[in-house]
């Protein structure tokens, strides 16, 4: 029986190719999303290895206040430590040096004048030490004075900057000529991050005005271990008096890695998720090739068992070809995933998102992705390969064989149900969308609408394609053998389009969610700020304070409202604040109060607090909080309850309370609304807002609606690698499509003779194939786009406190994504139509 | 040869494969089909019978000689006209797998017509229809008729579009004798009553007897014919082929 298995194969050779292109299909999405997830964790952890390099660090042991953006993710922060100890620390015995991590915010200007910045990635400022390990100098020479930078490798050809050059940078709000006079290496891709080296001294001028850093690096003298370095340390910073630490290189560069991959953690849950659904959508398609294969091969398979193979005979024989071509797919599809990720790599690459060079082919994903490859074959041909084996011997005698199509019953009721739990699932959520599990029941609720949906997708395709197919049934004679083609066989038609679908529902909710944030946003804008123009830093840098100053010190301004943020400590719990002038209430923000006196609060020192948090935190309107700072402590009342998505902090105090909190070089300030002065030409003041911010060069005036668009913008970005990865989900589901039509010319060979024969002309035949998959394709991204909008659509209900509350769905995007349905379908029919069209009458007439 | 032949080829050669393993299948076929008779070709396995019904009806090409059906060379068409040919002037009904399973009887019929965009004359497929007996299956589908019922929609198919002349390969192989008599009976009536030629490839003798005309082949040459024959002169015949070619 091998050697008929193995014959099998060598005598198909065409349906043993499309059977493998469907496996390498499948294996290289999930190899292409496991190693693109791989590769990025690796890009940030190989940052934190390169650039964390000290033997031991000194930081602060007691939990303060900080610097901290709109977010709650900030990993904890701590009282910072004196400079004054890095002197004390050096003359330890077996401490080589002691570095001052002096670093912070930076943005750089670069050639075209407009600042350097990719994606979302950060622009930071390190000192350059010459003893630092991390930093080798490429060319040219170190940073020596205030007015010299060196740049990282990657950031320089980003910059369009050379050696030689003046440009200028933005540093504490201050806009500072520089010239460039090194090209620093740090010996990772920083995956778009902008890196500028400053001398020490500006560099603690810059970022430690108060004489007081987050962490020194302590390097050991040769011979030294970490631990003993830590043990020699840590007697010195207890006499020392000041709250501080010492922990090894190791255990901070474990730390950091952790830290980031917590707030990697979207990314990667989301390309698990990912890779789920890839894997799922591989499975299917291989499922999908098998039933057909053996379904082709029934008489040959009847044969064999009327010459005295026993029915496990038979069954082992399909098994070990599909083992065959299992094998073989996943070692070419691990091949071309890794090929999509060098693609994408390159793609990111375009875009300034610079990932490590080296493609991740780790144990894991080359195990997973063959085992999945071989085992959905295997397990996908053992269901029909089951029922062949069980054919009846004399059905080799018949001249047409056709398994028992069964009934579509028990897939109607399994679909069903599921569809019913799903739909339930989500009324749950949308019944009750404060609720604790809110989330995770509508999660679960819609992969349970999708899964009934594909169960039921048979009995819809039939429905669905006799309808959508009526149009075409008085184009004789394609249209009603194009129509009777795609309804024959429900459960083929459903399966070629389940691929199709799956991604078309991803792609369908991607742009409702889209959509929707953008609505959001724009409606938050325009309900919350009744400014005239708004100021932003570029590459989510600060809006100079001196920009500022002379924004106000136009006449036609009648304020310029500025929204500083830190991080701020209630309890163990750091929080985002933001200080206003109390005044801007009703003047540039309207917000919405819920309960308190919002203004009056602000003006009388206490703290309004976003209605989510006080649910969350269980706080009630009086309560005093402790509001902790790094550079001071202050008690405050709860004044007022707000609802502000415009806010996007959980705390808002006035500034004067924030001031004493955080020296201003830790107050984040990335947007000043700036309201006219009455009687004052409100189009005229944007040319003087623009003359008068034109020396800071980092800060752009908008209205209203270019800040919306702004917004949108910076979510677009984020949406690009999502876009780009439905994109090859869907360019995957067009190959199913092919695929399934060429195995299905292939199976109808005898038909498609006869129609030749009585004289249906190359064309028609072409056209009906085409209709065919136009058709299939129409039908998969219809389900599938219901499915993916009608989910989403559901998601400002449970999701309002995050800021999605306006749903918006992109019925155009939705119309074009129906009309490309059409170009795939055509597309995916050009090689089985262009087949079918050459079969030659004679032989499809006299076909086996 | 009184009355014009509806298809007639000559010195007709058809080889398969090339260098040692070439297969002659035709060896010099000279033959003129009657216009208005139902003929049969008759031959062992091998002897290259379906091989001229192929190369006649332009479903293979003839490696050398010429093929004329209805006045048109069709030895020398391109695969565009060839494929007009066949939906205008020539009926087929083959042995099995005659009809797209997933049309109605009555779409099957009527298929040729539509693939050629042409008007359907229905008292022409009222008549047909009717003569055949499948008035009241016309709105099942292929898996709904039995194995006559089948090969007389084939036939009625074969017949509706009016074609010059209809090629039949073997059509009654896959039925039983009660069925194969209605089938063979009804080709025959169509020559007689509606004037239609009809050529027809067959391996068994008491189809032949419906012809007006057997043709013999043996090794891809002619080597006999018998005008209107009965089972027992085919049988005969067929016999003494054996007997010549042993």
């Amino acid at each position: 029986m091998v050697r008929v298995a193995l014959r099998g194969v060598r005598a198909h050779l065409v349906r043993f190719c499309l059977s493998v292109l469907a496996v390498a299909l499948g294996v290289a999405f999930v190899a292409g999303t496991f190693a693109l997830r791989t590769m990025l964790s690796s890009t940030f952890t190989d940052i934190v290895a390169t650039t964390t390099l000290g033997d031991a660090y000194v930081r602060g042991s007691e939990p303060a206040g900080g610097t901290g953006g709109p977010d709650r993710i900030t990993p904890q922060v701590r009282n910072p430590v004196p400079l004054t100890l890095v002197d004390e620390l050096e003359a330890v015995d077996g401490v080589a040096a002691v570095l001052a991590d002096v670093q912070g915010p930076l943005v750089l200007v670069g050639a075209d004048g407009t600042a350097v910045q990719s994606t979302q990635a950060p622009s930071f400022a390190f000192p350059y030490y010459p003893q630092d390990p991390a930093v080798d100098v490429v060319a040219g020479r170190p940073p020596a004075a205030a007015d010299e930078i060196g740049v990282e490798s990657a950031s320089l050809a980003a910059s369009g900057l050379a050696l030689g050059d003046a440009t200028s940078v933005v540093v504490g709000g201050a806009v500072r000529p520089v010239t460039v006079v090194g090209e620093m290496g740090l010996g990772a891709a920083l995956a778009g991050a902008t890196v500028v080296f400053l001398d020490p001294q500006t560099a603690e001028a810059a970022f430690a005005p108060d004489g007081t850093v987050a962490t020194l690096s302590v390097l050991a003298a040769d011979g030294l271990t970490e631990q003993q370095l830590v043990d020699r340390l840590t007697p010195v910073l207890a006499e020392s008096g000041v709250p501080a630490e010492a922990v090894t290189g190791d255990e901070v560069r474990e730390q950091s890695t952790e830290n980031i991959l917590t707030v990697l953690g979207f990314i990667t849950t989301f390309l698990l998720v990912f890779a789920g659904i890839s894997l799922f959508v591989g499975g299917f398609i291989i499922a999908n090739t098998f039933s057909m294969w053996v379904r082709q091969r029934t008489r040959e398979l009847a044969l064999l068992r009327a010459v005295g193979a026993s029915p496990l005979q038979v069954f082992t024989s399909i098994v070990l070809q599909a083992a065959i071509v299992g094998v073989v797919g996943a070692v070419l599809g691990v091949a071309g995933g890794l090929g999509l990720v060098v693609v994408l790599r390159e793609v990111l690459g375009r875009f300034g998102m610079e990932l490590t060079g080296r493609v991740p082919l780790d144990g894991f994903t080359l195990v997973v992705s063959v085992l999945v490859g071989t085992l959905v074959s295997v397990l996908a041909a053992a269901l029909p390969a089951r029922r062949a084996a069980l054919v009846p011997p004399v059905e080799a005698l018949r001249d047409e064989v056709t398994l028992p199509e069964r009934s579509l019953t028990r897939r109607a009721a399994v679909g069903i149900a599921l569809v019913a739990l799903g739909v339930g699932a989500v009324v749950v959520a949308l019944l009750d969308p404060t609720a604790d599990h809110a989330g995770a029941v509508l999660g679960i609720g819609a992969g349970a609408v999708v899964l009934g949906v594909l169960a039921a997708s048979p009995v819809l395709a039939r429905g669905f394609l006799r309808v959508a197919a009526l149009p075409f049934v008085s184009w004789r004679p394609v249209g009603p053998l194009a129509r009777g083609n795609v309804t024959r066989n429900p459960r083929r038609t459903a399966n070629t389009a389940g691929a199709l679908m799956i991604g078309m529902a991803l792609v369908g909710a991607a742009a409702v969610i889209a959509a929707t944030t953008q609505a959001s946003t724009s409606a938050i804008v325009t309900q919350e700020a009744t400014t005239d123009y708004i100021l932003r830093g570029a590459a989510q840098g600060t809006v100079p304070e001196q920009a500022v100053v002379a924004v106000r010190a136009l006449p036609d301004v009648r304020a310029a409202d500025t929204f500083a943020t830190a991080s701020v400590l209630v309890g163990d719990a750091a929080f985002a604040v933001t200080g206003i002038d109390p005044t801007a209430v009703g003047r540039s923000i309207r917000t919405e109060v819920v309960e308190g006196d919002f203004p009056a609060a602000l003006a009388a020192g206490e703290v309004a607090v976003q209605r989510t948090t006080m649910d969350d935190e269980d706080w009630s309107l009086g309560d005093e909080l402790r509001l902790v700072g790094s550079s001071g402590t202050t008690t405050a009342a709860i004044g007022a309850v707000i609802d502000s998505p415009a806010f996007g902090v959980p705390l808002v105090v006035s500034q004067d309370v924030l001031d004493p909190l955080f020296p201003p070089d830790e107050q984040r300030m990335t947007t000043v609304f700036v309201t006219a002065a009455d009687g004052a030409d409100v189009a005229a003041l944007r040319d003087e807002l623009t003359e008068a911010v034109r020396p800071y060069v980092v800060v752009s005036v908008m209205d209203s609606e270019e800040f919306v668009s702004d917004l949108a913008a910076q979510v677009d970005r984020v949406l690009v690698i999502l876009y780009a990865l439905l994109g090859l989900s869907v360019v995957i589901a067009v190959l199913g499509i092919v695929n399934t039509l060429a195995l299905s010319v292939i199976e109808r060979t005898r038909e498609i003779g006869l129609l030749r024969a009585v004289g249906l002309g190359r064309l028609q035949l072409g056209t009906t194939i085409t209709l065919e998959s136009v058709l299939t394709a129409v039908f998969g991204t219809t389900v599938g786009l219901v499915m993916g909008v009608a989910l989403a659509a559901t998601l400002p209900t449970v999701f309002a406190d995050v800021g999605l509350r306006t749903l918006a769905v992109p019925w155009t995007s939705l119309a074009l994504m129906l009309a490309l349905a059409v170009v795939v379908g055509v597309v995916a029919a050009l090689w089985p139509a262009v087949r079918a069209a050459r079969l030659p009458v004679l032989d499809a007439v006299s076909t086996e | 040869m009184t009355a014009p032949a509806i298809a007639s080829a000559r010195d007709l050669v058809k080889v398969y494969g090339s260098g040692e393993t070439s297969v002659r299948a035709l060896d010099g076929v000279d033959v003129d089909l009657v216009r208005g008779e139902l003929t049969a070709i008759m031959g062992p396995s091998g002897s290259g019978k379906s091989t001229l019904m192929h190369c006649l009806a332009g479903l293979d090409r003839p490696t050398s000689g010429t093929v004329v059906v209805d006045g048109q060379t069709v030895s020398s068409m391109s695969e565009r006209k060839l494929t007009a040919l066949r939906r205008t002037r020539i009926g087929f009904v083959f042995q099995a797998y005659n009809l797209v399973p997933t049309l109605t009887a009555l779409e099957n019929i009527t298929l040729p017509l539509d693939i050629a965009r042409r008007q359907v004359d229905h008292a022409h497929l009222d008549l047909v229809v009717d003569t055949l007996g499948l008035t009241d299956r016309l709105g099942h589908k292929p898996n709904e008729l039995s194995g006559g019922q089948q090969q007389r929609v084939a036939c009625a198919r074969a017949l509706v579009a009016r074609p010059a002349v209809v090629f039949a390969d073997e059509p009654t192989g896959n039925l039983d004798s009660t069925s194969a008599a209605e089938v063979l009976g009804f080709l025959r009536s169509s020559v007689d009553e509606l004037g239609q030629s009809v050529v027809m490839v067959t391996h068994d003798p008491t189809s032949a007897s419906y012809a007006h005309r057997v043709l013999f082949l043996a090794d891809g040459r002619l080597v006999g014919e018998l005008r209107d024959p009965t089972a027992d002169t085919v049988l005969a015949a067929l016999t003494a082929i054996r007997v010549g070619a042993g």
